[in-house]
C-alpha cells in the first residue's frame, strides 16, 4: 500500500470516527489533533475550515437558537456538539486535500485514475472559459444585462461546453487507442 | 443543496453509499455495454461538463443569480445512467480535490441529483416531447432540481428522529421535516423554474449548432 | 456627492479624438453626426494626455504571480503591441485595463480617470468605459450569445439607445465582410467569422480604445492578413498582444515586453526590438537550436513562428 492510499484510508477511518462520537469534548480534541497535524499550516487550514462552513452554520445555528429560545430548551450542548463536529470534518478534509495525492492513492484501477485524472484537467479548463464567458458578457454590457441577455448568454455557455466535451471526448478516446491503452 | 459535512447521520450516508455502490457499479456495465472502448474518455468528459455545468449562472429576475444544476440537459443528452456517474464524479471531485461540499452527504447527493434528478429529467423528456417539445424541456429541468431538493429535504428533516442523544437532542441535522421540507423545497420550486427555462435555451442552442454544421 | 462624481466624469470627457482615419472608405458609420465625419486630424501622438496610464501593476492569483510591478502609458492613437510567451500574463493585463480584474496592487488611469471594478459600478462612468474601451477576447465563443450575427452586433449599441441601429449594424457587418451571415447564429460560423463577428460588434461601439488579446492566434494565414490591413486601417488606439514575432511590427509601431519573470523587460520602438536576440530569448520569444547548411552545424537563436 502506497503512503496515499494509506493517507485515503486513515481520513476515512477518521471521518467515520467523527461521526461516531457525540462527546464535544472528543470531537474538540479531534480538532486539536488535526491542527496539531496540520503543523505550521495549522492556522491558515483552521481559517479556511471556518470561512468554508460560516455561511451554512451560521444560518442552521441561529434558527436552533431561536427555535431552543421559542421550546424553552437549553441549546448550548447541541450547537457546540454540531459546530464543532461540522469545523472536525472540514478541517479533517482540507488537510487530506493539502497532504495527500489522491490519483496516487487511486492508482489500484487504472480506469479510475485515468477518469479522474482526465475529468479533473478538463475541469480546469473549463473553469477558465467559465470566467472568460463571465467576464466578456461584463465587458460588452454598458448597463445591466437584462434577464433574457443573461439567459443567452448563460445558454449559450452550457451549450458550447456540451459541444467541446462532445469533441473532448471523441479526441481522447482516439488518443487512448492510439497509445494503445486497452492492450497492455 | 449542497450539504456540507457534520449534518448527516452515518446511520444515513452508511446504507446510502451501499445503495450508491452497487448502483454505480450498475451504472457503469450499462454504460460500457453501450459504449465500449470509449467509455472511459467519455464520462471523464462528461464529468467536466457537469463540472461546469454547475458554475453557469442561473440568472433570476432582480439580478442575482443562483448556480445551474445541469442535470436536465445531462439526462436528456447523454442518458439517465451517464448523467449518475457524471454527476457522482463531480461530486468526489469537488470533495476531494476542490474541499468543496462533504464526503458523507456525497452519496445523498449523488442519489437524490444524479439518480433520481437525471431520470425524472428523463421521464419528463420521453413521455411529453412528442406532444410539446418546449414543455417537455422545461419539466426536465425543474423536476431535476425540485424531486432531488425535496429528496435531500426529506433526508435532512429525518435525522433528528434517527439521531438523537438520552436527552433527546439532535445529534446532526438539527431540525424535522416540518421545517426542512418548506424550508429547502420552497425556493427550489422557483429555482427550478430558472433551470428549466436554461434546459430549453441550452438544448435549442445545441441542436441548432448541431443542424447547422450538418448541413 | 454621488451627483457631482457623476458630472466630474461627464465633464472629463476630453474632446473626442478622430476615431477613425480617412482612406479606406472611411470607416466610421455613416450617419454619425457632421462634426465627425469632417477629415479627421491624423492621430496624435505622444501629444496630449496618455490615454492608458499604467503604474505598478501587480497580480497574482493565489501565491502565483502573473504581473509584476507593470509601469506604462499609451497615448491617443498609439498602435501598442503587447509581446510575451504563453503564460506571461498578457490575457491578465488586458483583463485588468477592461476593469474586469482589479489587480492586487498598482492602479491604472483611462483618461485620467482612475478605472477598478468598484469604481465602474458607478453607471455614468461604467457606460462611458464601457463605451469606449472594448476588448476581445482570445477565445471569440466566449463573445458570442445572441440568435443571430445581426443580433450580436448590435448588442452593444442597442444599449446605447441609437436611431440608426440598423444603418450601423450593416455598415459594421459590411466593413467586416459577415453581411451574408447576418441572420445565421454565430456558432455556426468558422473560427476567423467568429472572430470577425466580434470586431465588428466591438467597433458598432465606435470606441476609443481597442484591447485585442492574440486576435491572429485561431487566424489562417489569409484572414491574418485581413486583420492586418483592417487593424491598420482603424485610427483607434490599439493595444495588442501575440507572441508571434514576425507579426508583430505589422500590428504596431511600438512594443511592450513582458518576460518570463512577468515583468516589463522593454517599452519602445518595435523595431529596434527585433534586433536585440538577447532581449528577446529572455522573453522566451526565440529559440536556439541546431541548423546544418551544408554538412556545417552551428547554432543560432531565431524565429519560425508563422502560428
Amino acid at each position: 500500500m502506497n503512503r496515499d492510499r494509506l493517507l485515503l484510508c486513515l481520513y476515512l477511518a477518521g471521518i467515520l470516527a467523527a461521526t461516531l462520537v457525540h462527546d464535544p469534548v472528543w470531537l474538540g480534541a479531534g480538532l486539536a489533533l488535526v491542527l496539531l497535524l496540520a503543523g505550521g499550516d495549522a492556522l491558515r487550514l483552521l481559517r479556511r475550515a471556518l470561512l468554508a462552513i460560516l455561511a451554512f452554520n451560521a444560518i442552521i445555528s441561529l434558527s436552533y437558537a431561536l427555535m431552543a429560545w421559542w421550546q424553552d430548551i437549553s441549546p448550548w450542548l447541541t450547537l457546540v456538539r454540531l459546530n464543532l463536529r461540522v469545523l472536525l470534518l472540514t478541517s479533517l478534509t482540507f488537510l487530506f486535500i493539502a497532504r495527500a495525492n489522491l490519483f496516487r492513492a487511486l492508482d489500484f484501477s487504472k480506469g479510475l485514475t485515468y477518469v479522474l485524472g482526465l475529468a479533473y484537467s478538463q475541469a480546469l479548463t473549463f473553469r477558465r472559459a467559465h470566467e472568460d464567458f463571465r467576464l466578456a458578457l461584463a465587458s460588452r454590457s454598458l448597463r445591466r444585462p437584462s434577464l433574457m441577455d443573461r439567459y443567452r448568454a448563460s445558454a449559450a455557455a452550457a451549450s458550447w461546453y456540451l459541444e467541446k466535451s462532445l469533441h473532448a471526448a471523441n479526441q481522447s478516446a482516439q488518443a487512448l487507442r492510439s497509445r494503445g491503452f486497452f492492450h497492455d | 443543496m449542497h450539504i456540507p459535512d457534520g449534518f448527516i447521520s452515518p446511520q444515513t450516508y452508511l446504507p446510502a453509499y451501499a445503495l450508491a455502490a452497487g448502483l454505480w457499479g450498475y451504472a457503469a456495465r450499462r454504460v460500457h455495454r453501450q459504449l465500449d472502448a470509449d467509455t472511459l474518455p467519455f464520462v471523464a468528459a462528461y464529468t467536466a461538463l457537469a463540472f461546469v455545468l454547475m458554475m453557469v449562472a442561473l440568472p433570476l429576475p432582480g439580478g442575482t443569480t443562483a448556480h445551474a444544476a445541469g442535470i436536465g440537459l445531462l439526462a436528456v443528452c447523454f442518458g439517465g445512467w451517464m448523467a449518475f456517474l457524471a454527476i457522482s464524479l463531480v461530486l468526489a471531485m469537488q470533495a476531494l480535490l476542490f474541499g468543496d461540499g462533504g464526503i458523507t452527504a456525497l452519496p445523498i447527493n449523488a442519489l437524490a441529483m444524479g439518480l433520481v434528478g437525471s431520470f425524472c429529467a428523463l421521464a419528463a423528456w420521453k413521455l411529453l416531447t412528442r406532444l410539446h417539445e418546449t414543455l417537455a424541456l422545461f419539466l426536465a429541468g425543474w423536476l431535476s432540481i425540485v424531486v432531488p431538493a425535496a429528496l435531500v429535504a426529506v433526508v435532512l428533516g429525518m435525522q433528528p428522529a434517527i439521531a438523537h442523544d438520552a436527552q433527546g437532542a439532535p445529534l446532526f441535522f438539527p431540525f424535522g421535516l416540518s421545517i426542512t421540507l418548506p424550508a429547502v423545497v420552497l425556493p427550489h420550486v422557483l429555482v427550478g423554474i430558472a433551470e428549466g427555462v436554461l434546459t430549453v435555451l441550452g438544448y435549442r442552442y445545441l441542436t441548432r449548432l448541431r443542424s447547422r454544421l450538418a448541413a | 456627492m454621488t451627483e457631482r462624481r457623476y458630472r466630474a466624469v461627464k465633464n472629463s470627457l476630453i474632446p473626442t479624438p478622430p476615431f477613425l482615419k480617412g482612406g479606406r472608405g472611411g470607416i466610421s458609420t455613416p450617419s454619425a453626426t457632421p462634426a465627425e465625419q469632417n477629415p479627421p486630424s491624423p492621430p496624435l501622438r505622444k501629444g496630449g494626455a496618455p490615454v492608458i496610464q499604467a503604474a505598478g501593476i501587480t497580480h497574482r492569483y493565489g501565491a502565483k504571480e502573473v504581473l509584476a510591478d507593470i509601469g506604462f502609458s499609451i497615448h491617443p492613437g498609439e498602435k501598442v503591441v503587447l509581446l510575451g510567451c504563453n503564460g506571461s500574463g498578457k490575457s491578465t493585463l488586458l483583463k485588468i485595463l477592461d476593469g474586469l480584474i482589479a489587480p492586487t496592487a498598482g492602479q491604472f488611469t483611462y483618461d485620467g480617470e482612475s478605472i477598478t471594478p468598484a469604481r465602474l459600478k458607478h453607471p455614468a462612468l461604467h457606460h462611458r468605459f464601457r463605451r469606449e474601451v472594448a476588448l476581445l477576447f482570445q477565445n471569440p465563443d466566449a463573445m458570442l450569445f445572441n440568435p443571430t450575427v445581426y443580433d450580436e452586433i448590435a448588442f452593444g449599441p442597442r444599449q446605447m439607445g441609437l436611431t440608426d441601429l440598423d444603418q450601423r449594424v450593416r455598415h459594421w457587418a459590411a466593413q467586416v465582410g459577415v453581411t451574408a451571415h447576418l441572420e445565421r447564429p454565430p456558432f455556426s460560423l468558422s473560427g476567423g467569422e467568429k472572430q470577425k463577428v466580434c470586431l465588428a460588434a466591438l467597433l458598432a461601439l465606435e470606441p476609443k480604445v481597442l484591447l485585442l488579446d492574440e486576435p491572429t492566434a485561431a487566424l489562417d494565414p489569409r484572414s491574418t492578413g485581413w486583420l492586418v490591413d483592417f487593424l491598420s486601417g482603424l485610427g483607434v488606439t490599439t493595444l495588442i498582444t501575440t507572441h508571434n514575432l514576425s507579426l508583430a511590427p505589422e500590428l504596431g509601431s511600438r512594443a511592450l515586453v513582458l518576460g518570463e519573470d512577468h515583468r516589463l523587460i522593454h517599452d519602445g520602438d518595435i523595431h529596434g526590438l527585433l534586433g536585440n536576440m538577447e532581449l528577446l530569448a529572455a522573453a522566451n520569444l526565440v529559440h536556439t537550436h541546431s541548423h546544418r547548411h551544408g554538412g556545417v552545424e552551428h547554432r543560432h537563436s531565431h524565429v519560425h513562428d508563422w502560428q
